[in-house]
């Protein structure tokens, strides 16, 4: 049986990953363009999370739990642990590209950006 | 405005490009959404045998750091690196380009004047500071037990930092961050996670093998070189967030005599 409530956490990473590649393609300022690409990342935190999500089960935790409790999966939460550490530093690698674009530039319009040709 | 001038393709071209591509894509994703297993009954085998496991071999109550620093240790020093590099790449862009310099006045935006603090900001801050090192030291060490780790650790040990840079302001901040301290613990920690992996390879074991004492589960120091590794990937991630914090804050330094742009 496959209610609504079972589709919904797929068709939230979808929009999700949908609407922030929406942003990157309409994008008229690069900083606004970083934004949409941590939402693309949103997506894939809401679909691990879905994966690893059981009914009922309590966080991986057996500290003040019996080892036998239903507990949804470590796995998907280690990942998406490290992607938020990890995602943080690449957004700030991006911000420090656009502040040397500006720089450079005087511009954080992609659509004003040309190729790059030696002078 | 047409479409063969040199600026490329225009934006409403790359609209329709979209949403054809969407259209392309969209009853597959309908299709695989319908058919996903169950949410929240299907069966975790991984997670399931992880959870079964590590209790009894590893004398820890917190899997997610179960995984992270020993089942799945190879895949978060690769995860380990990433962060190296991306605080590498944004030191060589901004000190690369920005010099080393430390003779302009910091802290500045153009030549709009800087108020001064109010005692209640400076109070705040410095109270702040306090208890989120506090909780950040607390949340990294207890990550063989219960929710924490040097990752989450590692974050709010760095913002508690930044708290001394809102109250006391930036020369106070730089005086207490030193960069090349930070650069070093960056490096440092991820050296010393490596060096955990491969210690078992110097005495003939698989990379990763947990070669010290466990301890006792529950205990807040059981887990043997998960806890050498848990500090490693505290300094790496405090430390590497506190460059990039350096490094953008740096980038308000005006030059006398610089022209502004």
């Amino acid at each position: 049986m496959t209610g609504w409530l079972d589709v919904l956490p797929w068709a939230v990473a979808a929009w999700l990953l949908g609407i922030g590649l929406y942003g990157v393609v309409t994008s008229r300022n690069v900083v606004h363009l970083i934004g949409c690409l941590s939402v693309v990342q949103g997506a894939t935190y809401v679909l691990l999370l879905s994966v690893g999500f059981r009914t009922g089960g309590i966080a991986p935790v057996f500290y003040a739990k019996p080892p036998s409790t239903s507990a949804v999966d470590p796995v998907t939460h280690a990942m998406v642990l490290t992607d938020v550490v990890v995602g943080a530093t690449v957004t700030a690698l991006l911000l420090a590209l656009v502040l040397q674009l500006h720089k450079r530039r005087g511009t954080l319009d992609p659509e004003e950006l040309r190729p790059m040709r030696p002078k | 405005m047409s479409a063969a001038t040199p600026r490329g393709m225009s934006p409403r071209m790359r609209l329709v490009l979209f949403a054809l591509a969407v259209l392309a894509v969209l009853p597959g994703v309908v299709h695989v959404a319908g058919h996903m297993p169950q949410f929240g009954a299907h069966p975790l085998p991984y997670g399931d045998a992880i959870n079964a496991a590590a209790p009894p071999e590893r004398h820890v109550t917190n899997m997610t750091s179960a995984v992270n620093f020993d089942y799945r240790g190879f895949d978060t020093l690769g995860e380990e690196f990433m962060l190296l590099c991306a605080v590498t790449g944004v030191t060589v862009l901004l000190r690369g380009g920005r010099g080393e310099g430390t003779a302009g006045r910091p802290g500045r935006t153009g030549h709009r004047p800087v108020l001064p603090r109010t005692d209640a900001v400076v109070l705040t801050a410095r109270a702040g500071a306090g208890v989120l090192l506090l909780f950040g030291f607390y949340v990294a060490l207890h990550a063989m037990t219960t929710p924490g780790g040097g990752f989450q650790g590692g974050v709010i040990l760095a913002s508690g930092m930044l708290l001394v840079f809102l109250g006391d302001g930036y020369a106070a901040w730089r005086r207490v961050v030193r960069s090349e301290a930070m650069d070093a613990c960056e490096g440092l920690g991820a050296t010393l996670f490596a060096l955990c992996g491969f210690a078992g390879v110097l005495l003939g074991l698989p990379f990763g093998q947990n070669i010290l004492p466990l301890g006792t589960i529950g205990d807040l120091f059981a887990g043997g070189l998960m806890l050498v590794e848990n500090a490693g990937v505290t300094m790496a991630v405090g430390g590497g967030f506190l460059v990039v914090f350096i490094e953008f804050l740096e980038e308000t330094r005006v030059v006398p005599g610089a022209d502004e742009r």
